[in-house]
Protein backbone atom coordinates (compact mmCIF):
# COMPACT_ATOMS: atom_id res chain seq x y z
CA UNK A 1 0.00 0.00 0.00
CA UNK A 2 1.23 3.12 -1.15
CA UNK A 3 2.07 5.95 2.05
CA UNK A 4 2.35 9.55 1.65
CA UNK A 5 5.85 9.45 1.32
CA UNK A 6 5.91 7.35 -1.78
CA UNK A 7 3.21 9.95 -3.11
CA UNK A 8 5.34 12.98 -2.15
CA UNK A 9 8.48 11.21 -3.81
CA UNK A 10 6.66 10.38 -6.98
CA UNK A 11 5.02 14.20 -7.34
CA UNK A 12 8.76 15.41 -6.64
CA UNK A 13 10.88 12.91 -8.40
CA UNK A 14 10.82 14.92 -11.91
CA UNK A 15 10.62 18.58 -10.24
CA UNK A 16 13.61 20.73 -11.18
CA UNK A 17 16.15 20.20 -7.70
CA UNK A 18 16.16 24.00 -8.10
CA UNK A 19 12.68 24.82 -8.61
CA UNK A 20 11.89 22.72 -5.86
CA UNK A 21 14.16 24.28 -3.40
CA UNK A 22 12.85 27.95 -4.61
CA UNK A 23 9.74 26.83 -3.94
CA UNK A 24 10.54 25.43 -0.41
CA UNK A 25 12.74 28.50 0.40
CA UNK A 26 11.50 31.41 -1.06
CA UNK A 27 7.99 31.30 -2.70
CA UNK A 28 6.45 29.37 -0.16
CA UNK A 29 2.40 30.98 -0.48
CA UNK A 30 0.19 31.70 -2.83
CA UNK A 31 0.80 35.21 -2.54
CA UNK A 32 4.47 35.58 -3.05
CA UNK A 33 3.20 33.57 -6.11
CA UNK A 34 1.30 36.00 -7.41
CA UNK A 35 3.92 38.46 -6.23
CA UNK A 36 6.88 36.95 -8.30
CA UNK A 37 4.60 36.25 -11.31
CA UNK A 38 3.82 40.30 -11.13
CA UNK A 39 7.28 41.62 -10.51
CA UNK A 40 8.47 38.64 -13.57
CA UNK A 41 5.70 40.25 -15.94
CA UNK A 42 6.59 43.96 -14.99
CA UNK A 43 10.57 43.45 -14.71
CA UNK A 44 11.07 47.05 -14.65
CA UNK A 45 8.04 47.87 -11.89
CA UNK A 46 9.12 50.12 -8.79
CA UNK A 47 6.16 50.79 -6.66
CA UNK A 48 5.38 51.03 -3.07
CA UNK A 49 3.41 48.28 -0.99
CA UNK A 50 0.50 49.72 -1.70
CA UNK A 51 0.67 50.08 -5.45
CA UNK A 52 1.71 46.71 -6.24
CA UNK A 53 -1.43 45.71 -3.82
CA UNK A 54 -3.72 47.33 -6.13
CA UNK A 55 -1.50 46.05 -8.82
CA UNK A 56 -1.93 42.21 -7.81
CA UNK A 57 -5.77 42.92 -6.37
CA UNK A 58 -4.90 42.28 -2.63
CA UNK A 59 -5.08 44.12 0.27
CA UNK A 60 -1.49 45.65 1.62
CA UNK A 61 -2.41 44.49 4.95
CA UNK A 62 -1.99 40.89 3.45
CA UNK A 63 1.03 41.52 1.47
CA UNK A 64 3.43 43.45 3.02
CA UNK A 65 5.02 40.76 4.87
CA UNK A 66 5.68 38.77 1.76
CA UNK A 67 7.05 41.39 0.17
CA UNK A 68 9.78 41.58 2.61
CA UNK A 69 10.53 38.42 2.88
CA UNK A 70 10.96 38.16 -0.68
CA UNK A 71 13.28 41.28 -0.17
CA UNK A 72 14.82 38.56 2.28
CA UNK A 73 15.11 35.86 0.72
CA UNK A 74 16.49 37.71 -2.53
CA UNK A 75 13.89 37.58 -4.95
CA UNK A 76 13.26 41.33 -4.54
CA UNK A 77 14.78 44.40 -3.60
CA UNK A 78 13.89 47.28 -1.40
CA UNK A 79 14.84 50.47 -1.37
CA UNK A 80 13.93 54.29 0.05
CA UNK A 81 12.84 57.05 -2.04
CA UNK A 82 12.23 60.16 -0.06
CA UNK A 83 9.74 59.21 2.15
CA UNK A 84 8.86 56.23 -0.07
CA UNK A 85 9.36 52.40 0.70
CA UNK A 86 9.83 51.06 -3.05
CA UNK A 87 9.77 47.36 -4.07
CA UNK A 88 11.60 46.24 -7.41
CA UNK A 89 12.60 42.75 -8.83
CA UNK A 90 15.95 41.69 -7.79
CA UNK A 91 18.82 43.04 -10.09
CA UNK A 92 21.07 39.63 -10.01
CA UNK A 93 21.30 38.32 -13.37
CA UNK A 94 21.41 34.00 -11.70
CA UNK A 95 18.42 35.20 -9.71
CA UNK A 96 16.26 36.38 -12.33
CA UNK A 97 17.16 33.83 -14.60
CA UNK A 98 15.90 31.43 -11.71
CA UNK A 99 12.58 33.20 -11.42
CA UNK A 100 11.97 33.61 -15.09
CA UNK A 101 12.41 29.47 -15.06
CA UNK A 102 10.21 28.97 -12.46
CA UNK A 103 7.56 31.58 -14.33
CA UNK A 104 7.82 29.45 -17.30
CA UNK A 105 7.39 26.07 -15.22
CA UNK A 106 4.44 27.11 -13.70
CA UNK A 107 2.50 27.55 -16.85
CA UNK A 108 2.79 23.87 -16.92
CA UNK A 109 -0.25 22.36 -15.31
CA UNK A 110 1.79 19.41 -14.11
CA UNK A 111 4.35 21.76 -12.59
CA UNK A 112 1.66 23.48 -10.86
CA UNK A 113 0.26 20.80 -9.09
CA UNK A 114 3.17 19.50 -7.72
CA UNK A 115 4.21 22.87 -6.77
CA UNK A 116 0.74 23.53 -5.28
CA UNK A 117 0.62 20.08 -3.17
CA UNK A 118 3.74 20.67 -1.70
CA UNK A 119 2.81 24.57 -0.53
CA UNK A 120 0.31 23.50 1.06
CA UNK A 121 2.14 20.57 2.37
CA UNK A 122 4.79 23.43 3.54
CA UNK A 123 2.18 25.39 4.85
CA UNK A 124 0.97 22.97 7.91
CA UNK B 1 18.45 75.59 -37.24
CA UNK B 2 16.10 74.16 -35.06
CA UNK B 3 16.86 70.58 -33.79
CA UNK B 4 13.61 68.90 -34.56
CA UNK B 5 12.46 65.11 -33.22
CA UNK B 6 10.33 63.70 -35.57
CA UNK B 7 7.44 61.67 -34.52
CA UNK B 8 7.82 59.94 -37.53
CA UNK B 9 3.88 60.46 -38.07
CA UNK B 10 3.43 62.14 -41.39
CA UNK B 11 0.85 64.67 -41.29
CA UNK B 12 1.98 65.94 -37.38
CA UNK B 13 5.85 66.60 -37.95
CA UNK B 14 4.77 68.69 -40.87
CA UNK B 15 1.73 70.15 -38.55
CA UNK B 16 5.10 71.01 -35.76
CA UNK B 17 7.04 72.46 -37.92
CA UNK B 18 9.10 69.59 -38.51
CA UNK B 19 8.30 67.97 -35.24
CA UNK B 20 8.87 68.59 -31.45
CA UNK B 21 11.93 70.65 -30.46
CA UNK B 22 14.52 68.58 -28.36
CA UNK B 23 14.66 68.39 -24.97
CA UNK B 24 11.11 69.54 -24.26
CA UNK B 25 7.51 68.47 -22.67
CA UNK B 26 4.74 67.86 -24.97
CA UNK B 27 1.28 67.24 -23.92
CA UNK B 28 -0.96 65.02 -25.68
CA UNK B 29 -4.62 65.53 -24.40
CA UNK B 30 -7.94 63.59 -25.42
CA UNK B 31 -10.96 61.48 -24.31
CA UNK B 32 -10.81 58.03 -23.66
CA UNK B 33 -10.06 55.74 -26.87
CA UNK B 34 -9.07 59.25 -28.85
CA UNK B 35 -5.83 57.37 -29.38
CA UNK B 36 -3.22 59.25 -27.13
CA UNK B 37 -1.41 56.18 -25.93
CA UNK B 38 -1.39 54.97 -29.63
CA UNK B 39 0.31 58.25 -30.67
CA UNK B 40 2.33 58.29 -28.12
CA UNK B 41 3.69 54.37 -28.95
CA UNK B 42 4.45 55.45 -31.87
CA UNK B 43 6.59 58.30 -31.31
CA UNK B 44 8.52 56.02 -29.33
CA UNK B 45 8.60 53.06 -31.90
CA UNK B 46 9.17 55.66 -35.21
CA UNK B 47 12.19 56.66 -32.52
CA UNK B 48 13.67 53.70 -32.17
CA UNK B 49 12.95 52.17 -36.29
CA UNK B 50 13.41 55.44 -38.05
CA UNK B 51 15.58 57.94 -36.00
CA UNK B 52 17.55 55.46 -33.72
CA UNK B 53 16.52 56.79 -30.76
CA UNK B 54 16.12 54.10 -27.80
CA UNK B 55 12.90 55.47 -25.43
CA UNK B 56 11.03 54.68 -22.42
CA UNK B 57 7.26 53.96 -21.29
CA UNK B 58 6.57 55.45 -18.16
CA UNK B 59 3.21 53.75 -17.04
CA UNK B 60 1.12 54.47 -14.38
CA UNK B 61 -2.12 52.65 -15.66
CA UNK B 62 -1.38 49.64 -18.04
CA UNK B 63 0.30 46.94 -17.18
CA UNK B 64 3.28 45.95 -19.57
CA UNK B 65 2.11 43.31 -21.36
CA UNK B 66 -0.78 45.55 -22.27
CA UNK B 67 1.46 47.89 -24.15
CA UNK B 68 3.11 44.43 -25.97
CA UNK B 69 -0.32 43.43 -27.23
CA UNK B 70 -1.65 47.12 -28.27
CA UNK B 71 2.03 47.56 -29.93
CA UNK B 72 1.60 44.47 -32.08
CA UNK B 73 -1.40 44.87 -33.18
CA UNK B 74 0.01 47.74 -35.00
CA UNK B 75 3.57 45.36 -36.26
CA UNK B 76 5.59 46.94 -33.65
CA UNK B 77 7.42 44.15 -31.67
CA UNK B 78 7.87 46.20 -28.48
CA UNK B 79 9.40 43.15 -26.59
CA UNK B 80 11.91 42.44 -28.71
CA UNK B 81 12.75 45.60 -28.60
CA UNK B 82 13.08 45.86 -25.23
CA UNK B 83 15.64 42.33 -25.43
CA UNK B 84 17.57 44.67 -27.99
CA UNK B 85 17.91 47.29 -25.46
CA UNK B 86 16.21 50.10 -27.29
CA UNK B 87 13.29 49.85 -25.27
CA UNK B 88 12.02 49.94 -21.64
CA UNK B 89 8.47 49.72 -20.52
CA UNK B 90 8.09 50.55 -16.66
CA UNK B 91 5.63 50.52 -14.97
CA UNK B 92 5.45 52.87 -11.42
CA UNK B 93 3.53 55.27 -10.16
CA UNK B 94 3.38 59.44 -9.99
CA UNK B 95 4.53 59.52 -6.29
CA UNK B 96 7.66 57.17 -7.09
CA UNK B 97 9.00 58.34 -10.27
CA UNK B 98 8.89 62.02 -8.74
CA UNK B 99 10.75 60.64 -6.01
CA UNK B 100 13.24 58.81 -8.03
CA UNK B 101 14.06 61.27 -10.52
CA UNK B 102 14.60 63.64 -7.57
CA UNK B 103 17.26 61.33 -6.08
CA UNK B 104 20.79 61.06 -7.77
CA UNK B 105 21.28 57.83 -9.56
CA UNK B 106 17.41 56.75 -9.60
CA UNK B 107 16.26 53.57 -11.26
CA UNK B 108 14.58 56.08 -14.18
CA UNK B 109 18.09 57.44 -14.69
CA UNK B 110 19.72 53.86 -14.96
CA UNK B 111 17.87 52.17 -17.11
CA UNK B 112 17.95 55.73 -19.26
CA UNK B 113 21.98 55.34 -19.33
CA UNK B 114 21.54 51.81 -19.83
CA UNK B 115 20.05 52.08 -22.74
CA UNK B 116 20.66 55.55 -24.29
CA UNK B 117 17.06 56.91 -23.78
CA UNK B 118 16.11 60.03 -25.66
CA UNK B 119 12.21 60.02 -25.62
CA UNK B 120 9.59 59.34 -23.11
CA UNK B 121 5.89 58.53 -22.96
CA UNK B 122 4.52 59.18 -19.74
CA UNK B 123 0.96 57.70 -19.68
CA UNK B 124 -1.37 59.62 -17.86
CA UNK B 125 -0.36 62.55 -16.32
CA UNK B 126 -3.49 62.42 -15.01
CA UNK B 127 -2.67 60.38 -12.58
CA UNK B 128 -0.77 63.32 -10.79
CA UNK B 129 -4.12 64.97 -9.71
CA UNK B 130 -4.47 62.33 -6.95
CA UNK B 131 -0.82 63.47 -5.72
CA UNK B 132 -2.56 66.59 -4.14
CA UNK B 133 -6.15 68.64 -3.62
CA UNK B 134 -4.19 71.75 -3.92
CA UNK B 135 -3.92 73.10 -7.67
CA UNK B 136 -0.84 75.22 -6.61
CA UNK B 137 0.59 72.71 -5.17
CA UNK B 138 0.23 70.38 -8.17
CA UNK B 139 1.32 72.45 -10.65
CA UNK B 140 4.47 72.43 -8.56
CA UNK B 141 4.71 68.75 -8.53
CA UNK B 142 4.03 68.81 -12.15
CA UNK B 143 6.58 71.77 -12.56
CA UNK B 144 9.16 69.41 -10.90
CA UNK B 145 8.47 66.24 -12.36
CA UNK B 146 8.34 68.01 -16.45
CA UNK B 147 12.15 69.95 -15.83
CA UNK B 148 13.70 66.56 -14.30
CA UNK B 149 12.81 64.91 -17.48
CA UNK B 150 13.85 67.65 -19.34
CA UNK B 151 17.44 67.74 -16.88
CA UNK B 152 17.91 63.85 -18.23
CA UNK B 153 17.19 65.38 -21.70
CA UNK B 154 14.20 63.81 -22.79
CA UNK B 155 12.02 64.53 -25.40
CA UNK B 156 8.80 63.56 -23.94
CA UNK B 157 5.47 63.32 -25.00
CA UNK B 158 2.91 63.31 -21.77
CA UNK B 159 -0.70 61.89 -22.05
CA UNK B 160 -3.47 63.42 -20.03
CA UNK B 161 -6.99 62.05 -20.47
CA UNK B 162 -10.16 64.83 -21.58
CA UNK B 163 -13.22 64.23 -19.60
CA UNK B 164 -15.20 65.34 -22.17
CA UNK B 165 -15.90 62.65 -24.95
CA UNK B 166 -17.23 65.13 -27.56
CA UNK B 167 -17.34 68.88 -27.71
CA UNK B 168 -14.87 71.22 -25.73
CA UNK B 169 -15.25 70.25 -22.21
CA UNK B 170 -12.15 71.04 -20.62
CA UNK B 171 -10.40 72.31 -23.25
CA UNK B 172 -7.57 73.54 -21.70
CA UNK B 173 -6.07 72.73 -18.30
CA UNK B 174 -3.86 76.14 -17.85
CA UNK B 175 -1.27 74.35 -14.97
CA UNK B 176 -0.36 71.38 -17.55
CA UNK B 177 -0.88 74.03 -20.87
CA UNK B 178 1.69 76.40 -19.46
CA UNK B 179 4.56 74.17 -18.07
CA UNK B 180 4.51 71.94 -21.06
CA UNK B 181 5.86 72.99 -24.28
CA UNK B 182 3.59 72.14 -26.49
CA UNK B 183 -0.11 70.92 -26.39
CA UNK B 184 -1.59 68.70 -28.57
CA UNK B 185 -5.73 67.89 -28.71
CA UNK B 186 -7.38 64.84 -29.96
CA UNK B 187 -10.94 65.38 -30.22
CA UNK B 188 -13.70 63.59 -31.39
CA UNK B 189 -15.75 64.49 -34.31
CA UNK B 190 -20.01 64.10 -34.88
CA UNK B 191 -19.98 64.70 -38.58
CA UNK B 192 -23.46 63.65 -40.91
CA UNK B 193 -23.92 60.61 -37.79
CA UNK B 194 -20.39 59.22 -37.93
CA UNK B 195 -17.63 59.78 -35.26
CA UNK B 196 -14.17 61.31 -37.10
CA UNK B 197 -11.01 62.10 -35.25
CA UNK B 198 -9.61 65.36 -34.87
CA UNK B 199 -6.15 66.69 -33.94
CA UNK B 200 -5.06 70.52 -33.24
CA UNK B 201 -1.83 71.88 -32.16
CA UNK B 202 -2.80 73.78 -29.82
CA UNK B 203 0.65 75.38 -28.81
CA UNK B 204 4.46 75.00 -29.72
CA UNK B 205 6.81 77.42 -27.32
CA UNK B 206 9.26 78.59 -30.05
CA UNK B 207 8.23 77.83 -33.24
CA UNK B 208 5.65 78.26 -35.40
CA UNK B 209 2.90 75.68 -35.82
CA UNK B 210 -0.25 74.81 -38.27
CA UNK B 211 -2.92 76.13 -36.71
CA UNK B 212 -6.09 74.05 -38.72
CA UNK B 213 -7.64 70.97 -37.38
CA UNK B 214 -6.67 68.06 -39.13
CA UNK B 215 -8.81 64.71 -39.76
CA UNK B 216 -6.56 61.21 -37.97
CA UNK B 217 -7.48 58.11 -38.77
CA UNK B 218 -6.19 55.21 -36.73
CA UNK B 219 -4.95 52.98 -39.18
CA UNK B 220 -3.83 49.10 -39.16
CA UNK B 221 -0.02 50.54 -39.23
CA UNK B 222 -0.74 53.58 -36.43
CA UNK B 223 -2.12 56.68 -36.85
CA UNK B 224 -2.19 58.82 -40.19
CA UNK B 225 -2.83 62.25 -39.67
CA UNK B 226 -4.88 63.54 -42.68
CA UNK B 227 -6.14 66.88 -44.35
CA UNK B 228 -7.59 70.11 -42.39
CA UNK B 229 -12.07 69.25 -42.41
CA UNK B 230 -12.61 71.65 -45.30
CA UNK B 231 -15.89 73.92 -45.29
CA UNK B 232 -16.45 73.16 -41.25
CA UNK B 233 -16.65 75.09 -38.60
CA UNK B 234 -17.21 74.44 -34.79
CA UNK B 235 -15.03 71.62 -35.33
CA UNK B 236 -14.00 71.76 -31.25
CA UNK B 237 -17.61 72.15 -30.16
CA UNK B 238 -17.74 68.38 -31.25
CA UNK B 239 -20.51 68.81 -33.83
CA UNK B 240 -19.27 71.22 -36.41
CA UNK B 241 -21.71 72.54 -38.78
CA UNK B 242 -21.06 73.33 -42.66
CA UNK B 243 -19.79 76.72 -43.46
CA UNK B 244 -22.26 77.45 -46.13
CA UNK B 245 -25.61 76.52 -43.51
CA UNK B 246 -24.04 79.60 -41.47
CA UNK B 247 -23.50 81.41 -44.12
CA UNK B 248 -27.13 81.02 -45.56
CA UNK B 249 -28.06 80.84 -41.61
CA UNK B 250 -26.32 84.59 -40.96
CA UNK B 251 -27.37 86.14 -44.36
CA UNK B 252 -30.09 84.53 -46.38
CA UNK B 253 -32.73 83.38 -44.03
CA UNK B 254 -32.52 86.50 -42.70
Amino acid sequence: MATSGDLERRLMSDMDPELLEFLKSKVNSFIKWDLVRFFHENPNALDTAENVARAVGREVEAIEAELGELVGTGVLERQRLSDLRVYSLATDDSMRELINRFVLASDDRQFRVKAIYHMIRGMH
Amino acid sequence: MDDRVKTGIAGLDEMLGGGFLRGTANLLEGAPGTGKSTLGMQFIYNGIQKFDEPGIILTFEEFPLQYYRDAEAFGWPFQELEKANKLRVIMTSPEVSRADLASVGGRLESLAREIGAQRILVDSMSHFERLSQNPIELRTIIFAFINALKREGFTSLLTRESPALLGEGDVVDEDMAFVADSYILLRYVEIESAIRNALLVLKLRGSDHAKDIRQFEITGKGIEVQSKFEGREGILSGSPHRMVDSFVEAFVRR
